[in-house]
């Protein structure tokens, strides 16, 4: 008995010890990768050496079990920071007076001229709730060797060239795209790319934002549009087993050709194969469309109930700064979301930004754009169409059950 | 009787078995061959999809070493360690209390507490997750590992109350009352003649309790913030990333975090067994 009594003791003394102290600043985050796990720690490595009073204690977790957490701390005992997204990600938080305001922040650093393209996307009302730290463009990574073989020279920028190109891979048994919708966001990037070239920016944003039936009929255009590439056999086989990890080895292997995905597949491929992978950007569809990109944004938030807000806002505005943009974004492979920031020097990141800097204007991601919940049903529509496409009628009857239980019926 | 030795059955029937084994044995033991062998894999060879072949290197050493110096591991393990033991005393003594009490006092009421702590056993954890935590905030403990070892205690008491009651109702009754009328203490007949035949059911106990609150996630993830706390089973988290995960490094960080339960099945695999099935005849 007295063994336990030592034990509990010693725990509740070893406790105790850990308790933080004035001028620690708590950081929870969700950047597991190994990319991001490195630009993480040697951003809080500069920051630490810029203000050696301050202590960083840095929780990672992992994205699934972040979520679950951050719902938990987040009412109770809150870090000081955290990462998570812009958006509408965000907005939930805030919406649940979860997340701290910090327009001072925005308003001291002039981040509204330094950060133009992420203004929309911080803000709820005006008012702006996370400062972010990096952004990055979606787009096809294909391969370079691979469409040679199959006799494609030029990469399509129209959608009859992308059918075209389609066509040519099949011929010479190179399944064109692959694709693995077990995890379901990646089926999101086709269905916002096609809606955006199909029916602009506008409409897009009302329909995440609940304003228009899943059932209205430029909705099933876009399906209609997809359903021919689906006919085509654009898609691997049996995606719906993959994550989206492991339908890459399809690419590696020289059996697809293709992936539409974010830089964060940069490092997953083999020195030999990363040697022959370019992008593009995804091709227009209707001329009188404009170009419209997502682009999905990271950010740093200081909950409401965070101890130390002062400090949090010091890494705010030291994350914020041009130079700490440049290295934390070319760490990563992405984009610097700061102007005065430089873009790595690399095929893949400046491909990217020349093409948001053309664009007409960015969403983040399906997933971040609308309700969650809502998400989760119209991506498994999504996988579910890409098997059946038949079945489109009955998916968006069922996701427009979802949309009008949410934003209410139309 | 059942099962007939097979040496019994027919020559044809022996060489099924004889086949059918083998091959039921590996499929059994595929998830755990993966694990092994994702485990000696380099990433190269993963993001080829190379998931069955044979590695183009064989990585192990490389994916031990990543890991011990990409992840506090050792760390987690402690924490693990620090976490579970006192956990499994906590559990153990408050559940040998409440079955010697429940088994060896006849009073009214007995069955409903001792159905009180099987229902408990019903109770799916996940719903206590809100208001666990708030009562964890109220009492200071949150973030500590007092937090996790005060309710894996909580909820594992109930169940090895259930084990250990039905442990000690199965003991002849004539030892307690036998001591009894020699003017032995209550305190003194649990100490020095129950606790020395229950050996068994709580070295059974030890163990299931060690790998169910070693393995535990879900507690530690609500619980615990600090990255210098997680158990093992949290940190292994922080090897699989938010889109890409290391599945090499991964698979090599289970096996280390499998490795004590296992050890302590070893140890304990004689008493474990027969404390299982004694355990379990008497309802």
């Amino acid at each position: 008995m007295k063994t336990i009594k030592t034990l509990l003791c010693a725990t509740a003394i070893a406790a105790l010890s850990t308790t933080a102290f004035a001028r620690d600043l708590v950081m929870n985050a969700n950047t597991s990768d190994p990319a991001q796990k490195e630009a993480m720690e040697n951003l809080i490595a500069d920051f630490e050496a810029a203000y050696p009073e301050i202590d960083v204690k840095f929780n990672l977790y992992d994205h699934e079990a972040f979520k679950v957490a951050l719902r938990n701390f987040l009412v109770s005992d809150a870090p000081d920071l955290i990462t998570w997204n812009a958006g509408n990600r965000m907005k939930v938080f805030v919406d649940l007076g979860l997340f701290e305001d910090v327009s001072d922040v925005w308003a001291s650093e002039n981040l509204y001229e330094q950060m133009p393209a992420v203004v929309g996307a911080s803000s709820v009302d005006g008012k702006q709730y996370g400062v972010p730290y990096a952004y990055y463009a979606w787009g096809f990574y294909y391969r370079k060797d691979l469409f040679e073989q199959a006799g494609i020279t030029e990469t399509p920028s129209t959608w009859e060239e992308f059918k075209e190109m389609g066509a040519q891979l099949n011929a010479a048994d190179i399944t064109p795209v692959t694709i693995g919708t077990k995890n379901l966001w990646p089926t999101a990037g086709w269905f916002d790319f096609l809606n955006l070239r199909v029916n602009g920016a506008d409409f897009h944003a009302d329909l995440m934002d609940g304003k228009i039936k899943y059932t209205d009929e430029r909705v099933k255009k876009v399906f209609e549009i997809w359903e021919e590439l689906v006919e085509a056999d654009f898609f691997v086989e049996n995606h719906p087993a993959y994550s989206f990890q492991e339908a890459l080895p399809f690419m590696n292997q020289g059996k697809a050709a293709m992936y539409l995905l974010a830089p964060f597949i940069v490092s997953m491929f083999p020195d030999d194969v990363r040697e022959q992978v370019e992008w593009f950007p995804f091709p227009i569809i209707d001329e009188s469309v404009g170009i419209y990109e997502d682009a999905p944004t990271d950010s740093f938030h200081i909950p409401v109930n965070a101890k130390n807000k002062d400090d949090a806002r010091l890494f705010l505005k030291f994350a914020a700064a041009a130079e700490n943009q440049t290295k934390t974004a070319g760490t990563l492979d992405m984009l610097p979301p700061n102007i005065n920031a430089s873009v790595k020097d690399d095929r893949f990141a400046q491909g990217g930004f020349a093409q948001l800097s053309k664009a007409d204007g960015i969403m983040q991601f399906y997933d971040r754009d609308t309700d969650p919940a809502l998400a989760k049903v119209g991506m498994q529509g999504f996988q579910e169409f890409l098997q059946h496409p038949d079945r489109i009628d009955d998916i968006l009857e069922r996701i427009e059950v979802e949309r009008a239980r949410i934003y209410g019926a139309l | 009787m059942f099962p007939r030795p097979i040496q019994e059955s027919s020559k044809s029937r022996q060489l099924m078995y004889k086949v059918a084994l083998p091959i039921s044995l590996v499929i059994w033991l595929l998830p755990m061959i993966a694990i092994v062998a994702t485990a000696g894999r380099s990433l190269h060879d993963i993001n080829y999809g190379n998931y069955w072949g044979i590695p183009s290197e064989w990585a192990f050493l490389d994916n031990f070493g990543e890991v011990f110096s990409s992840s506090p591991i050792l760390i987690y393990l402690l924490n693990s360690v620090i976490i579970t033991v006192p956990s499994i005393f906590g559990a153990l003594f408050l559940s040998t209390l409440a079955g010697a009490g429940l088994a060896l006092y006849k009073f009214k009421g007995r069955f409903v507490i001792f159905a009180l702590f099987i229902a408990g056993n019903f109770v799916p954890f996940q719903i206590l997750m809100i208001p666990v935590r708030q009562l964890t905030l109220d009492l200071g403990i949150y973030d500590t590992y007092l937090a996790v070892i005060l309710f894996q205690v909580a909820f594992q008491t109930g169940f090895c109350t259930f084990f250990m009651r039905n442990f000690i109702a199965d003991l002849p009754f004539e030892l307690v009352e036998s001591a009894r009328s020699e003017g032995v203490s209550e305190w003194k007949i649990l100490i020095h003649v129950i606790i020395p035949l229950v050996r068994p059911a709580l070295a059974a106990l030890a163990v299931l309790q060690f790998t169910f609150i070693w393995n535990d996630f879900f507690w530690p993830l609500i619980l615990i913030q600090s990255d210098e706390l997680r158990p093992i089973t949290l940190g292994l988290t922080t090897l699989k990333g938010q889109y890409i995960s290391s599945f090499n490094l991964l698979a090599a960080g289970s096996l280390i975090a499998a490795l004590p339960p296992v050890m302590m099945f070893f140890a304990m695999q004689r008493h474990f067994i027969a404390g299982l099935t004694l355990g379990a005849s008497k309802g």
